[in-house]
């Protein structure tokens, strides 16, 4: 069984009369790349702010390697690396002097800074100021400043914020990199399609409040809420078959093309039946993402 | 650790541009002032010489290094605040304003070691600037104007023997190091309270402006109260060139100014430690 690295417990936080996080609750176990989905002010800054103890939650509690951030505070960040927001620096300073400063604060050695400015293609302009550095180069230096003290669980509150879509992928791409070494990462995105591609598991928030949590495979197979293309013909025979199966919530033709709602796990029958059934089929296309499972549960129309 | 927090806050500091504006300033300033007693100070020596005359016989310049920094001291000691109050105000704002925290206040160091190292830094930058105007006024006066017998104003004019003079500015400059701690704690409390830099420096100039003037405006009301307002101890200074020097009025000042510094920090501890990051 995985160990559990981060535990959130009933966390509460509200700024005035607004409830910004509201009785959440979930774990992140080893090994995982966890997925912290919402839209924007779900919440999702909050909650992570309050794992790295920037904020003081009303309730509840956050354990990390079974050591409580209120209590612990310090020793339960020992092993955390993170990247909150834009990476923000002391930009009249080089990037080295950066790392270095941050380095005094993690007791780690000065070549530690030359490693992780390697492992993030940064080694050739650390001597440059981070004023003249792009956005993509300073995520870059988020990231080395996170990974400085040899972190075992990386929390990633929106890393691909302002990046170009090589940039983005740059940061996805590392993030698997990561993950692959065996840190365990929390990634928070309100980009559905990030969270699809890079993580194993997630945790749907809207409100402050937990809608949906478990592994990003099986929350997709789950779900009846999921569109798929069909191209069959002839039609009036393919949408006869359609219209006899139960497992399909509705179905729309359009020009030959049918729009099926139906489950994930469902395909392969549906497939069959309608070859089964002499209907010729040229094209099956899942069209539907884990965006608009998102605005289902968020109680939006896909 | 504390001391590697301390030199990372220094580093910072002495980074920004903001930091040395303090210096040029004294830099540009001290030679200027120094130049023109130099070229064209007759009028106040002839006002001296006329109090004077009567009672002494002058020999050689009293226009010298020891005077020119008394004076200097006299009305410089109103802007140095401001100067030293870009660093202090910044100090810890400053890393809201530019979203710093966020990388700080992340890692296993507690706030209250980073605020201390902060504080600790931001009084290392006041005693290095002090440092500085002294090497800039009773340094490059006493070689550009040479040195002599000090020539005080206080109730009346007072002369201290050239020997008695070193003695009695290093006590006057350590007074007024003090009074600087002072200020700069209160604007560093602002400063721990807010996430822009400019806030805490105006905060801090207004409640000295006001504590300033119900210091001196002679009212009856404010007179009840000036004992009580911390700006009432600023010319603490100037008591190291009273002839005796009155040790019981300079203790007592001493210590209104350290509590009132240690209100300071306690609030500015109380705060930070409290303080929600979410710039």
């Amino acid at each position: 069984m995985s160990e559990v690295i981060l535990s959130i417990k009933n966390l509460s936080k509200s700024f005035g009369k607004r409830k910004a996080v509201d009785d959440l609750s979930f774990d992140i176990k080893e090994g995982e790349i966890f997925g912290f989905l919402g839209p924007n002010g779900a919440g999702k800054s909050t909650a992570i702010r309050s794992m790295l103890a920037l904020i003081k939650p009303d309730e509840g509690d956050i354990e990390i390697f079974g050591k409580s951030i209120i209590k612990y505070r310090n020793s339960a960040l020992q092993d955390v690396g993170a990247l909150v927001e834009r990476p923000d620096f002391y930009e009249y300073l080089s990037a080295y002097k950066n790392l270095s400063l941050l380095a005094t604060m993690d007791e780690v050695p000065k070549k530690r800074i030359y490693e992780v400015l390697e492992s993030v293609g940064l080694s050739n302009r650390s001597e440059d100021k981070v004023k003249a550095y792009s956005q993509g180069m300073k995520q870059r230096l988020g990231f080395a400043q996170a990974l400085l003290s040899n972190p075992k669980l990386l929390i990633l509150d929106e890393p691909t914020n302002g990046l170009d879509p090589r940039g983005m992928k740059e940061v996805r791409d590392l993030i698997r990199k990561l993950a692959q070494e065996g840190i365990a990462i929390l990634l928070s995105s309100h980009l559905l399609h990030e969270v699809e591609q890079v993580c194993t598991t997630m945790a749907i928030i809207n409100l402050g409040k937990l809608i949906k949590i478990g592994s990003v495979h099986d929350l997709l197979n789950e779900s009846d809420t999921f569109i798929t293309e069909i191209k069959a013909e002839p039609v009036a025979k393919a949408m006869k078959v359609l219209k006899s199966l139960t497992y399909i919530s509705s179905i729309i033709n359009s020009d030959g093309i049918f729009k099926v709602k139906t489950a994930t796990k469902d395909l392969k029958n549906l497939t069959r039946t309608l070859v089964e059934a002499g209907v010729d089929v040229s094209a099956i296309i899942p069209r539907t993402s884990l965006e608009d499972y998102f605005l289902s549960l968020t109680g939006d129309n896909i | 650790m504390l001391i590697k927090l301390i030199g990372n806050e220094i580093i910072k500091i002495f980074g920004k541009i903001r930091s040395l504006l303090g210096f040029a300033a004294l830099a540009v300033l001290m030679p200027l002032i120094i130049w023109g007693f130099s070229k064209g100070a007759t009028g106040i020596e002839q006002d001296i010489i006329r109090q004077l005359g009567d009672s002494f016989i002058i020999v050689g310049s009293i226009l010298n290094g020891f005077l020119v920094t008394y004076i200097t001291m006299n009305f410089l000691w109103v802007h140095i605040p401001f100067l030293l109050m870009l660093v202090a105000g910044d100090v810890v704002a400053g890393e809201g304003a530019s979203g710093t925290f966020r990388i700080i206040l992340t890692r296993r160091v507690s706030r209250i070691k980073i605020l201390f190292a902060k504080l600790i830094a931001t009084y290392i930058y006041t005693i290095i600037f002090i440092t500085f105007f002294v090497i800039m006024s009773l340094g490059l006066g006493s070689l550009w104007l040479g040195i002599g017998d000090l020539v005080v104003f206080d109730k009346g004019v007072l002369i201290l023997p050239q020997e008695m003079a070193w003695a009695r500015f290093a006590l006057a400059f350590l007074f007024a190091s003090f009074v600087m701690i002072v200020v700069v704690t209160l604007c560093f409390m602002f400063s721990s309270m807010v996430n822009s830099g400019i806030g805490p420096i105006i905060g801090a100039m207004a409640i000295i402006i006001i504590g300033l003037a119900i210091a001196t405006i002679p009212i009856d009301i404010f007179k009840t109260i000036s004992p009580y307002i911390f700006t009432s101890y600023f010319d603490i200074w100037q008591k190291a060139f009273f002839d005796p020097i009155p040790w019981v009025d300079i203790g007592k000042d001493v210590m209104v100014l350290s509590a009132y510094t240690a209100v300071f920090i306690i609030i500015s501890i109380i705060h930070f430690i409290r303080k929600d990051i979410s710039t």
